[in-house]
């Protein structure tokens, strides 16, 4: 198995509260690999690990072939080839639909950035992600002023604008119509076919049959089973773990 | 006229001093309230080498820039790792301890006794001493530090400076180590400040550590706030308002001492007003 | 020696000052959750409306100092009713309300320099102070009173927050305001409480401040920032750590200046803010 991302014994205690325990998975490279579990298993808290959103308390990650990581900044993942969305969606606000796409295409050294040289290229790219989600008509609203469904959309297209290797959405689908639905597990698909990885948490089980190749199922921050989603979601352990949420 | 033209004056002064007040506040969202201490270096560091030195007006400019920019990229460095109302709490201090220093470190600012006698400024065997003339020259570096505060705000540095307005753990996860962007803009803030503070200590010829203080910070917020965060258009219809607001308030007759602080009642009644019916002043691009 | 002993007691009473407005200040934040600069000026108030009772309407001075704590803790409530409670019920951010409350603070001190002008005044009735020595430093009858008012204070808060109903209340409503709302607690009605009663104590820190030095409307500003300091010295909200933070801050700067001049005393203290922000931000206690 070719893997690109690997944790190892991974940990992340909340005020004695162990939300990541020892948690070893490693992900494929160009697969979609799926993470379920009940609320609260310690999903989000892993993807926000792996983006430093926090640091770890004990444990390694390995990303595309630097192994031996013990701390993460979150500004350094892009380096790791990371990119992301958030399951309580965080998108600059105040800022138009653009903006929002922009500013994660532009240089990041500042003297690059106030003298911009690529701004014809970058506006293009802002374009191209936008219409793929079918916000370039919204482009000068404020993100603050779109619906809830756009707003997801908006932050999908955030990270594809990055052109990452590895996708971490978190609960993409949670609350959008039937139709959008369809356009995110489109996207999701399309990076597939372009070798790009994924990992997806959610909740449906039917979109998770659908789309992941790999699925790894989580229960008070440790791992309950992994495996092709048809073998997981037989397994009696996981069922139990939903049934008895 | 003359009176005219020393609104005019003081307008510029603090269009300079909002609008760099306004990048940080409006534009990146760090409410610092100490901006009156970069202002005071930089009007030190003018009245210092005027009255003690060969140096002229416009490499005293220059040079305050300098100093000032050093002293921000110090204080910034400790200030980058708060936010919200910590930063203004921590940027405060700093506003207390630099004005104890202009209080109290005598031998260099001659301390509560202010420092009398700075030259206006000459150019090329041309002498500033009209206030016309003097009016232009402020005029001048106010639409400066206007257009460069404009250049910043739409280039892609000043999208960045947005989105860490909005929500700074996000933008970090796209690969922005903001706290280097933190610092910048406030360095370069403070270096609008000081050109400020040059302007002013040449044009009225005396200064001392009164005019730095926290309150004068708050005056520029105030300026800023009102006229709208996070628009430059908003800076000048601040600077303008504050600036005429006492006069309108002498047009009413109020005794002279009474006027002072009649002006800080209306300051004060304004920012309540605001915050609680229009918290993002009358222009305003940005909700606090 | 003697001059130690001095520094000890001079650390005291300023400490006993700051401790009185961290306390009330302590006890606003908890439940609040924002810097409120206005309850700076609810020490002027107390101060001056002392003045007014004492010096132009010719009160005895107890009734005076009562009826001055009184007008600080009623200004205390309005500016809570009339603009905090506003901002609350439009889930207003802290950055709001913090410039709101500075809008506050900049009325109030200004209304107080055109009612009584800008000048120094001090509350103390004679020129000579009673003074007594003790251990060889000296100290004025004023700012013994100082020492035990805040010592009663902190005794009768930590009383009222632990045995009373509206202690409890208040309490639960630090913890969780929205989970205070839903188990049934009028939380507005309890949080005038609480400003009345921390502007009370500010209103009472003025008035000794006033018998001790003397008052000017300018005095606000500093004093809620000394108080800010404290607080955050012994980790915000928690009232109890903000009598020790304020004892910390009256001997930094006390000692502080020995050495150095008194101007630097308020640089000292900002330092020690800067610090604190720096290393300790949740306090002395917690990491």
């Amino acid at each position: 198995m070719n893997s690109i991302l690997k944790t190892k014994k991974i940990i992340k205690h909340f005020d004695g509260v162990k939300a990541v325990d020892g948690l070893s998975v490693e992900i494929e490279k160009g697969k979609i690999t799926g993470l379920i579990g009940p609320n609260g298993s310690g999903k989000t808290t892993l993807m926000n690990l792996l983006t430093g959103m926090f640091p770890f308390d004990g444990g390694f990650v390995a990303v595309d072939g630097v192994s031996g990581i013990k701390k993460i900044r979150s500004y350094d993942i892009p380096a790791f080839g990371i990119t992301r969305t958030f399951q309580d969606v965080r998108l600059f606000e105040q800022m138009t639909v653009l903006d929002n796409i922009l500013v994660v295409l532009t240089e990041r050294n500042i003297v690059s950035a106030l003298f911009e040289r690529h701004k014809k290229i970058h506006h293009e790219k802002a374009k191209e992600v936008l219409e793929r989600v079918g916000l370039w008509e919204k482009k000068n609203e404020l993100a603050i002023n779109l619906s809830y469904g756009q707003r997801k959309l908006l932050e999908i297209a955030r990270a594809l604008a990055m052109n990452s290797e590895i996708y971490f959405f978190d609960e993409p689908f949670a609350g959008l119509f039937p139709e959008m639905v369809k356009l995110v597990s489109g996207i999701i698909k399309e990076l597939r076919t372009h070798g790009k990885t994924v990992v997806l948490i959610e909740h449906d089980m039917g979109l998770i049959r659908e789309l992941c190749d790999y699925v790894f199922v989580m229960e008070s921050g440790k791992l309950l089973a992994e495996g092709e989603p048809e073998k997981v979601l037989k397994n009696k352990d996981v069922i139990e773990a939903y049934l008895g949420e | 006229m003359d009176y005219f033209i020393h609104l005019g004056i003081l307008f510029a002064i603090y269009v300079i001093l909002g609008a760099g007040l306004n990048l940080l506040v409006g534009y990146t969202g760090l409410l610092s309230v100490t901006h009156a201490a970069f202002y005071g270096i930089g009007a030190y560091t003018t009245a210092i080498l005027l009255t003690q030195t060969g140096f002229g007006f416009f490499s005293s400019v220059i040079l305050g820039i300098f100093v000032t920019m050093i002293t921000a990229f110090l204080v910034g460095i400790v200030l980058s790792k708060f936010k919200d109302d910590y930063y203004a709490l921590a940027s405060l201090g700093f506003n207390i301890i630099v004005f104890s220093a202009f209080l109290n470190w005598q031998d260099l600012t001659k301390g509560p006794l202010g420092i009398p006698g700075i030259s206006r400024p000459e150019l090329f065997g041309f002498s500033f001493s009209s206030n016309i003339s003097y009016f232009v020259l402020a005029i001048l570096f106010a639409g400066l530090i206007y257009f460069i505060s404009k250049f910043i705000i739409n280039s892609s540095f000043g999208r960045v400076l947005k989105a860490i307005r909005e929500d700074e753990k996000a933008i970090q996860v796209f690969g922005y180590n903001t706290q280097f962007y933190k610092l910048a803009i406030f360095v370069i803030s403070a270096g609008m400040a000081s050109v400020a503070g040059s302007l002013f200590a040449s044009y009225i010829t005396f200064i001392d550590p009164s005019s730095f203080y926290i309150i004068e910070s708050i005056f520029i917020l105030t300026i800023i706030i009102i006229g709208g965060l996070a628009n430059m258009r908003g800076v000048l219809l601040g600077a303008l308002f504050l600036i005429l607001l006492p006069e309108a308030l002498r047009f009413v007759g109020f005794p002279s001492d009474i006027a002072a602080q009649m002006r800080q009642v209306v300051y004060g009644l304004i920012l309540v007003l605001l915050m609680l019916y229009r918290p993002k002043g009358f222009l305003g691009e940005y909700d606090l | 020696m003697e001059i130690f002993i001095q520094l000890i007691l001079n650390s005291l009473i300023a400490g006993s000052i700051y401790a009185l407005i961290a306390l009330g200040f302590n006890l606003i934040f908890g439940v609040v959750k924002f810097f409120d600069l206005g309850y700076g000026a609810m020490i002027v108030i107390g101060a001056y409306a002392t003045f007014y009772f004492t010096k132009i309407i010719g009160l005895n001075i107890f009734l005076a100092a009562a009826l001055g704590v009184l007008s600080a803790g009623v200004v205390g409530l309005l500016v809570n009713r009339f603009v905090y409670q506003n901002l609350r019920k439009k889930k207003a951010s802290n950055m709001v309300l913090l410039i709101a409350s500075l809008g506050v603070f900049t009325v109030l001190q200004a209304v107080t320099a055109i009612l009584f002008s800008s000048q120094f005044k001090t509350l103390s009735q004679s020129v000579t102070a009673n003074v007594y020595n003790i251990f060889g430093g000296i100290v004025t009858q004023t700012q013994i009173v100082i020492f035990i008012c805040a010592v009663v204070i902190m005794i009768a808060l930590t009383v009222m927050l632990n045995k009373t109903k509206f202690g409890k209340a208040v309490k639960a409503i630090g913890d969780d305001e929205e989970v205070a709302k839903i188990v049934g607690i009028n939380t507005n009605k309890i949080i005038a409480g609480v400003f009345f009663i921390g502007s009370a104590i500010a209103g009472l820190a003025g008035i000794l401040i006033g018998f001790d030095t003397g008052i000017e409307p300018t005095m606000g500003l500093k004093l809620i920032l000394k108080g800010v300091i404290a607080s955050i010295i012994g980790g915000i909200g928690n009232v109890y750590g903000g009598v020790l933070g304020a004892l910390f801050l009256g001997f930094v700067e006390n000692f502080g200046i020995w050495k150095l001049s008194g101007e630097w005393k308020d640089a000292i203290a900002f330092v020690v803010l800067i610090l604190f922000l720096l290393f300790r931000p949740r306090g002395i206690f917690k990491k």
